[in-house]
């Protein structure tokens, strides 16, 4: 009890490879979060579409996103591509890949039921102005749809940085990994490192999850 | 594909389905009590337990399971604080599911216009009889999407299982294919049976929900 | 950074977009197919490997070692990869003069990696056995291991058949003493983990009577943490540790072994288990757990 192992942290370059470590996750959000808004908005106005084929098709897509764990994704990806496809697959694109392919599903769905929510009126007022169709997607409808997508899709940026913490099963070195590593490689000297080096990993999630999702918060209900 | 291993193999499936369904259910219950307990701290906002029940939220809603799980699993016991994997399980989930439960019970609550507190109250209701009989039934039926949502999202989360020893589906896939390397038939067992799991959940909800968008156009 | 991140950005974009191309094209069963008969006869074929000449070609060699696995393959305070497995690779990379890039593997992928060519050489402390070889192909040895089992001093487990009913042993995924014990005691109940970091944390923790793993570490684990005992110093059958490469990888394999005698003449693993594992071991186990060829 006497020493809770928070000191390995300062030995060697410890401290600095864990927020790289966290730096892996964060990047690996982003990266997903902007292809996922990106994408999820194509998607999102598909699934608006009155096409019977369509329909299923992306019912299935949602489905899967909503059932499979991103983690038995990630496997499937990482480690079943190569097998059926041969293809290879870098842990961090497999790791990409996953988050963007549920990302963009759940954005989809966020951006059909807000472009679902705006009243019928104002597609009938655009067109009654002389719009064309794309027109009215693209000045009066996709504005709307964004403003109201924001807030949601921080919250995603949250949820994607916590699910990083996955990725550590693929391979990738994050900071859960390198966590493991230090109090490996420092087993001898303090004993009790797991506690304090697992504390700091809890610490830095949190650090990093809790002011995007105030952020996320305090935009739902400015712009609500 | 093999058919002779998936035959071999399916046994070991369905004990993992077992476990982890059972972990989960736990869980899950876990964090049905703590949401209601949290909803209803908020909900009348009484002191102190209101300010508790805020961190405790933000806590568990801005973490992962995983850093949960390793905190309690491996970091307690070095002081001094030992638990078993199952408990840990059932703990982890708990109290991950309890913070997104409690968000779905208030949302829920809120929904009940405060003219039908009033109205009961003026009944000559207690303030503890308008909420057990007038407003708790009204919220959980309007939060019940809500919470298969949580529950399909929760069992999702036992995935994370393997790093604290429990064998659930995902680590007995995991576990086959290191020592026969089997990768195709193990993966192709592991979408099975997650389907099986989860897809009538999702189903359940899907109906529900529609009952309860006709329920809302009723009125 | 920037770049990186534009370029993943990028990269990301394009597979995405494949991936979007693929829902709309082929519908999404395609996603559920991938269990279907075709998998079966691409199962049979691995993804392929790179040859030497690859190898030396691009510059880098994929190397997968440990990485808390603490003294043969880990990382130290500094964030360099360290070890009795990656003092070799340093010289594998040397004397092919390529640069190594680590990947970091868990017991129980290190076939996978192989077999989907995602290394181009495993070096983390692999036990040779017939079932592995079935899968990949083995170079020659450069260590000898056995299984053994450390438990805690105050209840020593000196046979297997000593553990009560309820009595949980831990193993790590994938290992051998995993294998092992479920086809020669399948009455004991293994805890098993993924992670070497992991299964020792649970061990000091109490969460098992005793950890079944390679005698070399479970000897190393006791000697750098007081309060254990090795009670089963060895277990099952002698075995060797050695590289491994993908199945069919002739001209990897065969310079391998040529490397392997090669620093044989020059007692290469006696000096890399003074620099690595005389720390851990002292002198006593040289001869025993060292090969040469």
């Amino acid at each position: 009890m006497d020493n809770l192992g928070i000191d390995v942290l300062f030995k060697g370059t410890n401290f600095i490879r864990l927020l790289q470590g966290l730096w892996v996750s964060v990047e690996i959000s982003i990266v997903s979060v902007v292809i996922s808004i990106i994408l999820g908005l194509v998607v999102g106005a598909l699934m608006t579409l009155e096409k019977m084929w369509l329909k299923v098709i992306l019912k299935i897509y949602l489905e899967i996103v909503r059932i499979m764990p991103q983690m038995v994704l990630l496997f499937i990806v990482y480690f079943g591509t190569t097998r059926v496809f041969g293809w290879d697959v870098s842990a961090e694109s497999a790791a990409i890949f996953v988050f963007s392919f549920w990302g963009i599903a759940e954005m989809g769905d966020l951006v059909r039921g807000s472009i679902k929510s705006i009243p019928k009126i104002q597609f009938e007022s655009a067109f009654a102005l002389g719009m064309d169709k794309k027109q009215t997607y693209f000045y009066i409808i996709l504005p709307q749809t964004i403003r109201r997508l924001i807030p949601l899709s921080i919250n995603l940026i949250t949820r994607m940085i916590k699910t990083t913490s996955l990725v550590m099963m693929i391979g990738i070195v994050e900071v859960l990994k390198v966590a493991q590593q230090i109090i490996e490689a420092n087993r001898k000297t303090s004993p009790n490192a797991a506690f304090g080096v697992f504390a700091v990993v809890f610490l830095l999630y949190f650090i990093v999850c809790w002011p995007i999702s105030r952020l996320a918060v305090y935009l739902e209900k400015r712009w609500a | 594909m093999d058919i002779d291993i998936l035959k071999e193999y399916i046994p070991l499936y369905k004990e993992a389905l077992i476990l982890t369904l059972k972990i989960g259910w736990q869980g899950i219950f876990l964090s049905l009590i703590l949401g209601l307990i949290g909803a209803a701290i908020l909900h009348f906002k009484v002191p102190v337990l209101k300010t508790i029940t805020g961190i405790y939220i933000e806590i568990f809603r801005n973490t992962p399971l995983l850093v949960q799980l390793f905190f309690i699993y491996f970091a307690l016991p070095k002081v001094g604080i030992q638990i078993t994997a199952e408990t840990c399980g059932v703990l982890g989930l708990g109290l991950l599911g309890g913070a997104y439960m409690i968000e779905t019970f208030r949302s829920g609550l809120e929904s009940i216009p405060t003219i039908q507190t009033e109205s009961a109250l003026s009944l000559g209701m207690t303030n503890g009889q308008t909420f057990y009989h007038v407003i708790l039934p009204q919220a959980v039926s309007v939060s019940v999407p809500g919470l298969l949502a949580n529950v399909i999202f929760l069992l999702k989360e036992t995935s994370v299982f393997s790093t604290i020893s429990l064998m659930d589906l995902m680590f007995t896939a995991k576990d086959l294919i290191g020592m026969y390397a089997k990768t195709i038939e193990c993966l192709f067992l592991l979408v099975v049976f997650y389907l099986i799991m989860l897809l009538p959940v999702s189903l359940l909800g899907a109906i529900i929900e529609r009952r309860a968008r006709y329920g809302q156009f009723g009125d | 950074m920037k770049n990186t991140f534009v370029k993943r950005l990028t990269s990301g974009l394009l597979v995405t977009g494949l991936l979007a191309a693929s829902l709309t094209g082929c519908g999404g069963a395609s996603d559920k197919a991938a269990g279907d008969d075709t998998t079966a006869q691409a199962a049979g074929s691995n993804a392929g490997y790179r040859t030497l000449d690859e190898i030396k070609e691009s510059g880098t060699i994929n190397i997968g070692v440990f990485s808390d696995k603490s003294p043969f393959g880990y990382v130290d305070e500094n964030g360099e990869y360290a070890g009795y497995d990656v003092y070799f690779a340093e010289r594998i990379g040397e004397d092919l003069g390529v640069d190594i890039n680590y990947v970091s593997t868990e017991a129980a992928n290190r076939i996978e990696y192989l077999q989907t060519g995602k290394v181009d050489i495993i070096l983390a402390n692999f036990t040779v056995t017939e079932e592995r070889a079935q899968e990949v192909d083995f170079a020659l040895p450069y260590m000898n291991v056995a299984l053994g089992v450390v438990s805690p001093d105050d209840a020593v487990v000196e046979s297997l058949d000593d553990l009560g009913a309820d009595d949980e042993v831990i193993v790590i995924s994938g290992t051998t003493a995993e294998t092992y014990l479920t086809k020669n005691y399948p009455d004991i109940k293994l805890q098993k983990y993924d992670a070497y970091a992991e299964a020792k944390t649970a061990f000091e923790n109490g969460n098992g009577v005793a950890w079944a793993n390679d005698n070399t570490e479970v000897i190393a684990f006791a000697i750098e943490n007081e309060g254990y005992t090795v009670g089963i110093p060895s277990l099952g059958d002698q075995d060797t540790i050695a590289p491994a490469v993908t199945k069919g990888n002739e001209t990897l394999l065969t310079w391998l072994n040529d490397e392997i005698k090669t620093l044989g003449g020059e007692q290469f693993f006696h000096a890399d288990y003074e620099e690595t594992l005389l720390d851990t071991y002292g002198a006593d186990y040289e001869d025993e757990l060292v090969v040469e060829q």
